[in-house]
């Protein structure tokens, strides 16, 4: 349990922007479904989506008390809500990784690469770290939990980054597809609730961490294979402007709302969805197969989206459009 | 009466459609090419290819400098004005691929979006609206003097095209010359029409919108769907959503398709007993469906030469049916007495503002080539000669505020010469198919959608 203070100090208070987000899309989603109650009933007696979780390609070692951990208690560095970075899981993990062997930079690549591969997407209600590890998936919330946790164990200053965004349809659809619904919400909205990226601290500057797509994933849609530092926004997603926010913690809420969304009102679709992105990671690995490797399918698509770039310019603001609703 | 002869016959055209005239300050040689030929499917070769030249090139030099997004698509791709010296180097010019104007995000990004795309000064667009949707952009920008029409494919996904009106009334022109060159000389401005697509003031879908022109051409139109037609409408049939709302529309569409065939039936009584001259444009299934109704109660209209029929938006009539092109021609003949030479096909595109048509000899598709020029594009996008099937694209010259050189999502076939008539220009054989991995499209394909259901009932 936080503290009222711990809660202010830890940045634990959803900010106005993204309450007022949060309680449109609720709003948006009931709308949704008493509109398309025939689909609701429809997918209730559907067959079942049997989502199989992939077991983790990854053990985690025993934790030893001498394993050298962060003690600070300074901002960025301590745990927060779902980020305890001294559970002795996550430590040994940071030990494994080479916290205190490796020079910052290495560790915090290493502990990237961990996130971004070990750790696969699921659609999962919030939880903490050291499920997410038992379990070996989770949201892009859960995987940016998992390098925010290992970073700060190893001493390296972590922090989230949150923002509302739009997918391109071409990484978005093949899961969607299986999940009508859901598909439907964010049609409605227009945009999706929230993305969890992170940042950290390394050599005096914030370097940007987004851990949410896997390196299959990415080949399923020929983007070139994220590393630390590198941004998906203009790759696979666009933040909606304003939307960004910048945390030390996940905010506080955000756990019941997605236990209640995936778990009792549309379980099937959400398995459905699960089952989709098992299915465009799978398409993943055939396309980096076929190109002869990671290193040959990530050169050819650094060189393919070069030519694609133009896409990230057709979204710069334009002087004559003027939103009157800022 | 006496038949006017063919000069005189476009003369009093272009008098009627005065106004579609763009000024002389934005004149272009697509202009000459376009407004002052009389018949754009009769220029001698070496005329047109000299007008083809000038016309494309100037085009794409002006692309090619108020549109950045365009000039570092053609940069990277080592292409520039400077490289087009002949007609066989128009084959060079970059082609954007057909998914281009359908890859868009939605809300204020869409907006931001549909103004980067646009060539040249964009005018001052005001989107009130927090999140807007589709439709609220579309009608910002055209509230502030643009254009934007779009059409879909099965999945719902659209095509935005941010045509300014400059570019928009070129290409409304083109379409009716194109189809009043090839049914000479039965139109008149006394004429009665029937449009067979939604009401073009109701809708910024491009089949229905295109026709505005329809309206002026001719005294006195008919409209068979006249209520407003949004892009959620469209992805409610296009994609068969389920739900309440979905389900109410359905309900009110299928009242209102029965009644549409009905009301066609009561006008084609009303200008036989007047012997009025008519002409019916739209979408081929609304009027198969209506010589369907007309034969299984046994009757039929003797229109004769009073009479003329131009279709337009593609040939689906069910799920998986097509109706077939020469049979549709044969029953308008039998059922409404009009005969095959009165009875055209229109094949465009909401990206193009080239209307390839068939000729009332032969049937085939004619490219109006002095401003526009077709190419075949094989498995590697490479050009195709003649004769072969393959992915088509265009450079159109009419296409002032967007890009418009495209690779389509259609296979076709290319001859260099009308195998039946003696126009010179090339032509596409009738028979259009969808490239492998393209989804079905088609104007007519969305209001076939809207209504199919219950008319195939009826049939």
């Amino acid at each position: 349990m936080f503290t009222p203070w711990e809660i202010k100090q830890k940045e634990m208070v959803p900010p106005l922007r993204m309450l007022q987000m949060n309680i449109g899309g609720v709003f948006l989603l009931l709308k949704m479904l008493l509109f398309n109650l025939g689909t609701f009933k429809m997918l209730k007696n559907q067959k079942k989506n049997v989502y199989n979780r992939p077991t983790p390609t990854y053990s985690i070692p025993a934790y030893t008390p001498e394993m050298k951990h962060c003690v600070s208690e300074d901002k960025y560095l301590r745990p927060t809500l779902f980020c305890d970075c001294r559970a002795p899981e996550v430590i040994a993990l940071a030990h494994q990784l080479g916290a205190y062997q490796k020079t910052d930079r290495e560790y915090a690549e290493a502990v990237f690469e961990f996130a971004k591969r070990k750790i696969i997407l699921e659609q999962h209600p919030i939880d903490d770290v050291k499920s997410i590890l038992h379990r070996g998936t989770g949201t892009c919330l859960h995987k940016i939990t998992v390098f925010i946790a290992l970073c700060r164990a190893g001493g390296l200053p972590a922090r989230y980054k949150f923002f509302a965004l739009t997918l391109l349809d071409e990484w978005a659809a093949p899961a969607l597809d299986h999940a009508p619904l859901l598909k439907q919400w964010s049609d409605a909205m227009g945009y999706f609730l929230l993305h969890g990226a992170g940042e950290v601290y390394l050599d005096g500057k914030w370097i940007t961490a987004d851990v949410g797509a896997e390196p299959a994933r990415q080949a399923s849609s020929w983007m070139p294979i994220t590393k630390l530092g590198e941004d998906g926004a203009g790759l696979w997603l666009f933040p909606i402007p304003g939307s960004t926010i910048i945390r030390e913690s996940i905010p506080l809420g955000l756990g019941i709302p997605s236990r209640i969304l995936m778990n009792h009102l549309v379980p099937n679709s959400v398995a459905g969805l699960n089952i989709g992105i098992l299915e465009q990671i799978e398409k993943g690995k055939k396309i980096i197969a076929e190109a002869g490797g990671e290193v040959a399918y990530d050169s050819e698509a650094r060189k393919k989206h070069k030519k694609e770039m133009m896409k990230n310019e057709l979204l710069k603001e334009h002087e004559n459009i003027i939103f009157e609703a800022e | 009466m006496t038949t006017r002869d063919f000069t005189t016959y476009m003369k009093q055209l272009n008098e009627q459609l005065r106004n579609y005239f763009p000024s002389k300050d934005v004149w272009t040689p697509a202009d000459d090419a376009i407004y002052k030929t009389d018949d754009l499917f009769r220029v001698p070769l070496k005329e047109a290819h000299e007008m083809q030249l000038k016309s494309i090139k100037h085009t794409f030099t002006y692309q090619y400098n108020n549109n950045k997004i365009y000039q570092n698509f053609c940069k990277e791709r080592n292409f520039s004005p400077s490289d087009i010296n002949t007609n066989d180097d128009l084959e060079k010019i970059p082609l954007i691929p057909a998914t281009f104007y359908k890859d868009y995000p939605s809300g204020r990004d869409f907006a931001t979006w549909l103004g980067n795309i646009f060539t040249g000064q964009l005018p001052k667009i005001i989107i009130p609206q927090k999140h807007p949707t589709y439709d609220e952009v579309i009608n910002a920008f055209n509230k502030a003097g643009m254009a934007v029409a779009y059409s879909s494919g099965t999945s719902g996904r659209h095509t935005f095209i941010p045509r300014d009106q400059r570019t928009y009334y070129t290409s409304e022109y083109a379409a009716a010359k194109s189809v009043i060159t090839m049914v000479y000389p039965l139109w008149e401005p006394s004429l009665n029409g029937y449009l067979l697509m939604p009401n073009p003031k109701k809708t910024n879908v491009y089949a229905g919108k295109v026709c505005t022109i329809y309206f002026d051409a001719i005294q006195d139109v008919k409209v068979a769907i006249d209520r407003e037609i949004t892009t959620e409408l469209i992805q409610m049939t296009m994609t068969n959503q389920k739900g309440i709302k979905s389900s109410i529309v359905k309900l009110a569409t299928k009242r209102q398709s029965i009644k549409m065939i009905d009301e066609i039936i009561r006008w084609l009584e009303y200008q036989e007993k007047t012997k009025n001259k008519i002409a019916i444009v739209g979408a081929p299934f609304i009027l198969s469906f209506v010589m369907k109704k007309l034969e299984k109660e046994g009757r039929a209209f003797n229109f004769g030469e009073r009479g003329g029929v131009a279709t337009g938006g593609g040939w689906k009539a069910y799920e998986g049916v097509r109706v077939p092109v020469v049979d549709f021609r044969k029953q308008v003949e039998k059922i409404l007495g009009i005969p095959e030479k009165f009875c055209v096909d229109l094949y465009g595109m909401v990206e193009g503002n080239g209307w390839l048509t068939h000729c009332p000899e032969g049937h085939y598709l004619h490219e109006p080539y002095n401003y526009f020029k077709g190419v075949v594009l094989d498995a590697e996008n490479k050009p195709m000669g003649y004769g072969e099937w393959g992915r088509y694209a265009f450079l159109d010259a009419a296409a002032f505020s967007y890009p418009g050189f495209l690779m389509s999502g259609d296979q076709v076939r290319r001859l260099e010469h009308c195998p039946v008539c003696d126009r010179p220009g090339p032509v596409l054989e009738p028979e259009i198919k969808r490239a492998a991995g393209a989804e079905v499209r088609g104007c007519a394909e969305e209001v076939r959608r809207m209504l199919s259901a219950d008319l195939s009932q009826d049939s």
